[in-house]
């Protein structure tokens, strides 16, 4: 950010010393005569209607472009914290951290990392990783962290709108959160 | 009816005093303070319409968050002078012997 607020400083330097020709500089000196009549050619072609299919479509997929990012810039952005609803919020941390302690409560989870995306309306969307031994019974244990995760949660009055739970098989040996 | 730093200072008493709280927070991303004079009160953020509570609560939580935040909202309100309260719970402190 600095480097684009310093280029933008010399650029507007520049600009105000060739617009006013100080110090013997001239705009009509510039080396941008190829460059203004090669614009000025495409303008006059794009008056006239003679452009290529390759331009065409160019300038088709450009406009869709800018409408696109128009319409995402003109989407409130996601909320940082997570509205529990009736004027009460969670910092996300907070929810990251209800999460994983009652993840790595489950037995068979050796380990867990958390993350956590408030969402406009109440609840949360929570990713957890679980990670197990080798060879276990995955769906059980996914069924089983889901329904302790959401119980925990909805007793704690944490509402939650989507719990996405990853199971990774690892080496007990190579879990640094924890070995049970 | 309070105003300002008043009302910030009774806010602060208030949310304190409620089962689950363990410290005024003081703001994630920007700082969370009413400011008057050369005094601050952590925590609490005063609008002309609202009022934002910022809370550290205790872990394990003895009551469900909402709870304790409805609980802080009806002990301010007889000073909240009608504005629209928002409690945000920024972080919980862990009892000692839980990470034991």
């Amino acid at each position: 950010m600095i480097l684009l607020f310093a280029g933008l400083f010399v650029l507007g330097v520049y600009t105000v010393v060739y617009s006013f020709d100080l110090f013997d500089r001239s705009l009509t000196a510039l080396p941008i005569s190829d460059f203004s009549d090669g614009l000025q050619d495409f303008v006059t072609r794009v008056e006239n209607g003679n452009l290529s299919a390759i331009t065409i479509v160019t300038l088709v997929l450009l406009a869709i472009l800018g409408l696109i990012w128009f319409i995402a810039e003109l989407r409130p952005s996601t909320p940082r914290r997570v509205r529990m609803g009736n004027g009460t919020y969670l910092t996300r941390g907070v929810v990251e951290e209800e999460v994983s302690a009652v993840a790595e409560q489950v037995p068979d989870v050796l380990g867990s990392s958390v993350g956590v995306r408030a969402r406009r309306s109440p609840g949360a969307r929570v990713d957890l990783e679980a990670r197990v031994r080798r060879g276990e019974d995955l769906e059980t244990i996914r069924s089983g962290l889901r329904t302790r995760v959401q119980e925990h949660l909805s007793g704690r009055g944490v509402p939650v709108s989507k719990l996405n739970v990853k199971l990774v098989e690892a080496d007990p040996r190579q879990t640094t959160t924890r070995v049970q | 009816m309070a105003d300002g730093i008043q009302l910030a200072r009774a806010a602060s008493v208030a949310a304190l005093a409620t089962e689950g709280v363990h410290s005024m927070g003081r703001g994630r991303y920007v700082e969370a303070a009413t400011y008057e004079g050369s005094e601050k009160v952590s925590g609490v953020v005063v609008g002309a319409e609202d009022l934002e509570i910022h809370i550290v609560a205790d872990y394990p939580l003895p009551r469900p968050i909402p709870e304790i935040a409805e609980n802080i909202r009806e002990r301010i309100a007889p000073q909240a002078g009608g504005r629209r309260t928002r409690v945000v719970v920024e972080d919980l402190e862990v009892a000692e012997d839980e990470r034991l």
